[in-house]
């Protein structure tokens, strides 16, 4: 399985492998998933992508989900930050995560390079030590992993982005002159632009190669009306030339599956995953119309969240991107709206 | 200033206004309602709202508390009068109990203050707003005028000054919301009421079902679905099998309304039906997604979802003894509702409300086991 992956994930797709990896993989789930088989329980064979079985992605919210089989060995749980209160949850295992640490990293190699740096996380120790669990935030800094020569926790408190240990940056600065520094884009703009940054690590940090990568909505920026635009030029007024920030867009549902903004401002979908769009109401599939996004990928073997209909809304774009890259494409344009549940009863 | 004493058989009730005129001038702007919805309100809400502003429902209210209204020549035996200042606190997803509740509480005459939900849309100031702009110069006008709606959070301190003011409580709500509004400091014969959350079910026999009661069952769900404590969440095919449940759902999608569903209820009805489905439910979305019909069994649990339904087949004896704990209101939709022998199943449970389909959201002075619109009066004893 996962054959796809040998190559670079902007190589020439080959839809008809995809496809075969997915009824594998789909079938492979029905097997060893109780509740999925439930839930699409007629199915044998697609002869397309939009005929594969999927599952909503607030299915991880409300029950664990996990495929048994030949060398499934479940892990720790992977949970989702939450601004509803409720985590999705994800059960890891080993075989899936070999994949999706070898995904991510091609991924990430495509928009960063291969040049390795420390890699600075806006968050903790204690969030990697956590018994039983990992949160979406450690995991989406982890797969940052194979392009760092150190890592460093740069927060004092785990979800206190004005907690930044400045004694540590000051000596990581005075050490490299390349960084690599993630986090969720809420905190980043919270510690680097609104930080009160010492002088002396502000002065350094203007001489210094800093590759901000960030993820996690803009939900935050947008209630403090703060565009993109703004956030990269806030960010990068910081630091020295040859700098950049990343903007990756990624679910815990579809771990080691990560869409980073490229330089024409659109998503590029590696070969061994591909998007869908469907309309909301008919589930039929659109080409070149917005409507509710679904991601696959052929990465997921220790639970059935290897395709997965989002609450996200977007466009596929047909033709070649200006960035050179090949293959699937597509415009993230936000979240279904919501409006407000009238009655009387709690539901 | 005239008490205006209406006798309703050995009842006499002090108005301090007169009721015929304040009975006309609610029908008056009903007939200004029909000509056009508010956009606060749906069209549901709407249509809701004029009807109960109907003469006679509202008459029925009082001939339901104090008996049919009688002329001279009745033995008197108890006078009722308003208890007094009236706070209503509605709970964030309450919507049109504050309207109605207003409608019942000004025929106490009595000041009202409204506490609505601190997230949800202002459904009472949008009635009362619209009221005050459609109702010609007259008493029921300038009552409504001094009427207050606020919208404040639980921690405000607000609630304490409502609830230190007022005579009558009257709390929509968890019931954890209940008990802290109550325990506020609050005067010593003030009465507090409560709705507490409730859930209902919908009791049909196949025989009894034609598309005009399929239709009206569709009705009573889509307007709040499981968010309505009157929606049924359940409905029982009395003495039925799961073919009946299955011919009754594949009735219920083809009458379903072609009307529009918001975007983010077709989603969350994917997910409710791919839930239900894992759990054991043969579930199905009904038209644009627009809800989750699912068969099974008593035993297959609950379905949860705001526009997710249960269809199960069952006894009537294994429907009573499946009713859930805060059971509020019995749709029925039966070949013979007045049978004894349903009177006196209904008597051995919670049920609080035993009504056809159609009228399970009818509000009115019967609510959750009591008349609590005439606990809003205080009763004399009178003995000539």
């Amino acid at each position: 399985m996962s054959k796809l992956l040998d190559r670079p994930p902007f190589a020439e797709r080959d839809e008809e492998a995809l496809l075969r990896e997915l009824n594998d993989l789909s079938r492979w789930h029905l097997e060893g998933c109780d509740a999925y088989r439930a839930v699409w329980p007629r199915f044998t064979k697609a002869h397309s992508l939009a005929e594969l079985p999927f599952l909503h992605v607030g299915v991880f919210k409300e029950r664990i989900w996990r495929t048994g089989g030949e060398g499934i060995t479940h892990q720790r749980m992977l949970k989702s930050s939450s601004t509803s209160g409720i985590s999705s949850q994800i059960a890891l295992d080993a075989r899936s995560g070999a994949f999706q640490a070898q995904s991510s990293a091609a991924i990430l190699k495509d928009s960063l390079g291969v040049d390795r740096s420390p890699l600075l996380i806006l968050d903790h120790v204690k969030s990697l030590q956590q018994r039983g669990e990992v949160s979406a935030r450690v995991t989406a800094a982890m797969s940052l992993r194979p392009l760092s020569t150190e890592l460093h926790f740069l927060l004092r408190q785990s979800d206190a982005a004005e907690s930044v240990d400045w004694e540590l940056l000051r000596d990581i600065c005075s050490k490299n002159s390349r960084l690599l520094v993630y986090g969720f884009t809420w905190m980043l703009w919270v510690a680097w632009v609104q930080g009160a940054i010492p002088e002396d690590v502000r002065a350094a940090l203007q001489k210094m190669e800093v590759h901000f990568v960030h993820s996690g909505g803009w939900k935050k920026l947008e209630a403090a009306k703060v565009n993109r635009e703004q956030f990269d030029r806030e960010l990068l007024r910081i630091v020295g030339p040859g700098s950049d920030v990343l903007d990756f867009y990624g679910l815990v549902e579809q771990v080691g599956i990560i869409y980073p903004l490229c330089e024409a401002g659109y998503r590029h979908v590696p070969r061994w995953a591909a998007v869908l769009v469907r309309d909301p109401w008919t589930m039929q599939t659109l080409s070149d119309r917005q409507g509710v996004l679904q991601l696959m990928n052929t990465l997921a073997f220790g639970a059935p969240y290897h395709n997965v209909l989002t609450e996200d809304l977007g466009r596929v774009i047909e033709g070649p991107c200006q960035c050179g890259r090949s293959g699937q494409r597509f415009e993230l344009s936000g979240r279904i709206p919501r409006t407000e549940v009238r009655g009387c009863a709690n539901v | 200033m005239s008490e205006h004493l209406i006798s309703f058989g050995g009842n006499v009730v002090a108005l301090g206004y007169d009721l015929d005129e304040r009975l006309l001038q609610w029908d008056v702007l009903r007939l200004k309602m029909v000509h056009g919805v508010p956009e606060e309100f749906t069209r549901d809400e709407w249509a809701y709202l004029v009807t109960f502003l109907d003469r006679i429902n509202l008459m029925e209210m009082f001939i339901r508390s104090f008996g049919p209204r009688a002329g001279g020549g009745v033995t008197v035996s108890a006078l009722f009068r308003a208890r007094g200042p009236i706070a209503i606190w509605l709970p964030n997803n309450v919507t049109l109990l504050g309207p109605l509740a207003l409608v019942l509480c000004s025929f106490t005459n009595a000041p009202i203050r409204i506490k609505t939900g601190s997230r949800s849309h202002d459904l009472c100031q949008a009635f009362i707003s619209y009221a005050l702009e459609h109702l010609p110069q007259g008493k029921l006008r300038d009552y409504l005028s001094k009427q207050v709606t606020e919208r404040f959070d639980r921690n405000d301190p607000r609630n304490q000054t409502m609830a230190a003011e007022a005579s009558v409580r009257i709390v929509f709500g968890s019931d954890a919301t209940i008990r802290a509004i109550h325990s506020l400091p609050n005067p010593v014969h003030s009465v507090g009421i409560s709705f507490a959350d409730h859930r209902s079910e919908a009791w049909v026999e196949i025989a009894a079902l034609d598309d005009a009661a399929i239709t009206a069952l569709i009705k009573v769900f889509t307007i709040y679905g499981q968010a309505g404590c009157t929606s049924p969440r359940r409905v029982v095919v009395i003495d039925g099998t799961r073919a009946d449940c299955e011919w009754l759902r594949g009735k219920m999608m083809a009458l379903w309304p072609k009307q529009e569903v918001a975007m983010h209820i077709s989603s969350q009805n994917i997910l409710h039906r791919q839930l239900a489905a894992a759990a054991g439910w043969d579930a199905q979305t009904g038209p644009r997604n627009g809800a989750v019909l699912g068969v099974g069994s008593l035993e297959t649990g609950e379905m949860n979802g705001l526009m997710s339904l249960a269809l199960v087949p069952a006894t009537a004896q294994e429907a009573v003894v499946a009713l859930p704990t805060n059971i509020q209101t019995i749709g029925h939709c039966l070949t013979d509702a007045s049978a004894p022998a349903w009177l006196s199943l209904v008597a051995r449970t919670s049920i609080k409300r035993w009504v056809p389909v159609r009228e399970m959201h009818h509000f009115g002075a019967v609510w959750d086991g009591y008349n609590f619109w005439r606990h809003l009066f205080e009763e004399v004893a009178i003995h000539s």
